[in-house]
């Protein structure tokens, strides 16, 4: 193809491969998902981009779908995490189950912390997920007997996974990430398939004008207390698959400052955007990991990184690329 | 709007050189073993409230590699040290630790500078057999069920500490005592030492009040303790925590009329502090460079220390890291292999000096048997800078001051 004639097949074939990709976006996704732990040479950051990618996802769910910031979502992921956890080491629960305990561990205490703080909006609901998720911090850190207090539960080692006929190694690097991509996997389809919805159009629909939604028949506090949930659901998952792959809950995955975290890495891969989340976990976590390989002033530089996004890039690296596509 | 977007992509393309460029300078820069090389995963809080003595831990560990290397080695084969920065988050330090046996392929681990951290880490080498010399206090780590045969301890536990402490303070000072800890499982623990050494000997607990970790204003407990007239005031924290709690209760009178006891009497929390407030503090500590009169392995370490960094001297959480890494390499040495199996059956048995006198791992949970000094900060004739302390006592290597292995659930 010589030059002019490519440019103007480039130009009408970008709309659609825009509409083609973004049809086939859970696919597309779980695609980069599972090419991206192989590409890294890191497969212990694999695994946390991958959980911390899950995290920020349940955490868009609210954020840039709902319109509503929390931060108060570490006492869901870090919810998930100890309910896999002590199901898993106190009542000897086989792995898979101990997973389906964090994500109900997560979705349940979604729907407490939700049904309390879906009243309020704006700053107000930040504050009042952050004081219910201090709530649920302290109450982990006084349960010694359940959670391992300040030293964190330990002992959730996972070595070998029996499926039918299939024995795998756990502790085998590789296998551990595809282990995890192979949920997070689910959890795309999953939480594409929502947003396709009428509920998925509903929530936006809050989003954009709660007054309007309103009138329209929806039922704005149902709407947002299930987004809510849902978004447990998912952060619980991330907090479970965390739990197994380090081998142990530390209490810091109920701190505000985990919130904090998923919040910034949303913000650096684009809110609202599906896979923003999973690009501003693996930004924020490689250049972490890089950095402070090299020196200990790692946050001035990670910290200047964050600035230089939020000031030329508010839509973040993922929404910006998104929107030069679609310029 | 043309003109700005022309700009906008300018400033896009400056920001990804600017990136890329930034990438490609820091990689040649990290430390990279050679393959024949023995790796020492070193995970430590580079950066956090303990930085100065972890930053403190990794010139020390450094010394002990320079030492080995300078020998000789293992017969050629050179020990490099690979210090990472777990933050002070246990979470962190796992990631930290899992990458240093998977992707740097560590042989094995020295680190960590608290509790959780350090039961993180050794969760980690437990699950994928590697051998772990911890280097901060825990009772927990020695004991069932957190303890495995690939978890040394190097450190002294809190058991041993406020043991030692207790049994120099409580006869000299008086049997009223009031406990002020901080919330969390260091406090707790020291406490619990405490106790267990005071019971025999009869002491009465007059108050024992916890605050949370962190607490700057204690105005309102100190007149609770006042109020209970006790001998003898064991604060029992760590780090800031210290200095600020004992600035406070000298401040407010305390010491007019009991003596201020702390399990670990820290140098860098002295130095921070000041001599008016620590005056007359009485502690424990696994190590003070002082002792370098009369342990002539203190002095060879503080020689090198001092030729490296300036002529100043070790810090006693820095020694640790010397000690650490002196115990794994001379083990590896002496078994003649890295093999985990043969360096764990070599430490078992190793009698060593590394740099406070004579150690040796207890068979049944792997602590070190060491010394702990028993030492009093003084505001009067000091020779120089680092002069902060007097050595009042020293409790020599002694099994029986350990928790039991029964008490720690071994069998």
């Amino acid at each position: 193809m010589d030059g002019a004639g490519s440019t103007v097949a480039v130009h009408a074939a970008r709309p659609d491969l825009l509409a083609f990709a973004t049809r086939h976006r859970a696919t597309l996704a779980a695609v980069a998902v599972l090419v991206f732990p192989a590409l890294l040479p890191f497969k212990a950051v694999a695994a946390d981009v991958l959980v911390y990618g899950l995290f920020a996802l349940g955490f868009n769910l609210v954020y840039g779908y709902l319109g509503l910031l929390s931060f108060g979502h570490a006492a869901l992921f870090g919810g998930g995490a100890y309910a896999c956890g002590i199901v898993f080491t106190r009542f000897g629960v086989p792995w898979w189950a101990a997973v389906g305990a964090g994500v109900a561990g997560g979705a349940v205490i979604a729907a407490v912390i939700g049904a309390l703080a879906i009243r309020t909006r704006g700053i107000y609901f930040a504050m009042v997920t952050l004081a219910l998720a201090q709530c649920v911090y302290y109450a982990a850190y006084e349960a010694e007997g359940w959670t391992g207090g300040e030293n964190g539960l330990r002992g959730v080692d996972v070595s070998a996974i029996t499926l039918g006929p299939w024995h795998v190694d756990f502790v085998n690097p590789l296998t551990r990430v595809y282990v995890i991509a192979a949920f997070v996997v689910v959890a795309l389809f999953a939480v594409s398939r929502v947003l396709a919805s009428p509920f998925g159009a509903a929530m936006e629909a809050v989003r954009e004008n709660e007054a309007r939604a309103r009138a329209c028949g929806f039922d704005v506090r149902a709407t947002r207390w299930l987004a809510f949930v849902l978004s447990g659901a998912v952060c619980g998952l991330a907090g479970a698959l965390h739990a197994l792959t380090i081998g142990i809950v530390p209490v810091e995955t109920l701190t505000y400052t985990t919130s904090g975290l998923v919040v910034m890495m949303t913000l650096l891969g684009g809110m609202g955007t599906y896979f923003g989340p999973f690009i501003g976990a693996a930004v924020f976590l490689l250049l972490e990991n890089l950095v402070s390989l090299w020196t200990v002033h790692w946050q001035l530089v990670v910290g200047l990184a964050f600035i230089a996004c939020v000031l030329f890039f508010p839509r973040g690296v993922w929404g910006t690329l998104l929107a030069g596509l679609r310029r | 709007m043309s003109e700005l977007g022309n700009r906008a992509l300018t400033r896009r393309r400056v920001l990804i050189t600017g990136a890329a460029a930034g990438a490609a300078l820091c990689s040649p820069a990290i430390v990279r073993a050679a393959d024949n090389d023995i790796r020492i995963g070193f995970p430590v809080p580079l950066t956090g409230p303990y930085g100065t003595e972890a930053q403190d831990q990794v010139r020390c560990a450094q010394l002990a590699v320079d030492q080995f290397n300078a020998a000789g080695g293992l017969g050629g084969r050179k020990a490099v040290l690979l210090s990472r920065d777990d933050k002070l988050k246990p979470g962190e330090a796992a990631t930290r630790a899992i990458e240093l046996i998977e992707k740097d392929h560590a042989d094995v681990i020295v680190g960590s500078l608290s509790a959780s951290v350090q039961l993180a880490v050794n969760n980690v080498c437990k699950q994928r057999r590697v051998l772990y010399n911890s280097i901060s206090q825990s009772d927990q780590i020695t004991a069932m069920p957190d303890w495995s045969p690939y978890t040394f301890h190097e450190a002294l536990t809190p058991h041993v500490t406020a043991g030692a402490v207790g049994r120099y303070a409580f006869p000299r000072f008086g049997k009223r005592v009031a406990f002020l800890s901080a919330d969390y499982a260091y406090g707790h623990e020291m406490v619990a030492g405490f106790r267990a050494v005071g019971a025999p000997l009869g002491i009465d607990v007059v108050a024992d009040i916890s605050v949370p970790l962190g607490t700057t204003d204690f105005s309102t407990v100190l007149p609770r303790i006042a109020a209970a007239k006790p001998d003898i005031l064991c604060i029992c924290n760590f780090g800031r925590d210290q200095h600020v709690s004992i600035k406070q209760a000298t401040d407010f009178g305390i010491k007019r009329t009991s003596r201020i006891v702390v399990p670990v009497l820290l140098y860098t929390a002295r130095v921070a502090g000041g001599a008016t407030a620590f005056d007359g503090v009485i502690g424990g500590t696994s190590y003070y460079w002082g002792i370098e009169k009369t342990v002539p392995s203190a002095k060879a370490f503080n020689d090198r220390y001092r030729a490296a960094n300036g002529g100043r001297v070790p810090s006693d959480y820095g020694a640790l890291g010397y000690g650490g890494v002196y115990a794994v390499l001379k083990a590896m040495k002496e078994a003649g292999t890295t093999a985990t199996d043969k360096v764990i059956a070599t430490l078992q048995d190793l009698h060593y000096d590394a740099y406070k006198g004579p150690q040796f791992y207890r068979p049944c949970d792997h602590q070190s048997v060491q010394s702990v000094f028993i030492i009093e900060s003084k505001s009067k004739d000091m020779a120089d800078q680092y002069d902060v302390f007097n050595v009042l006592a020293t409790d020599p290597p002694n099994v029986d001051a350990l928790m039991s292995c029964k008490a720690e659930g071994h069998a």
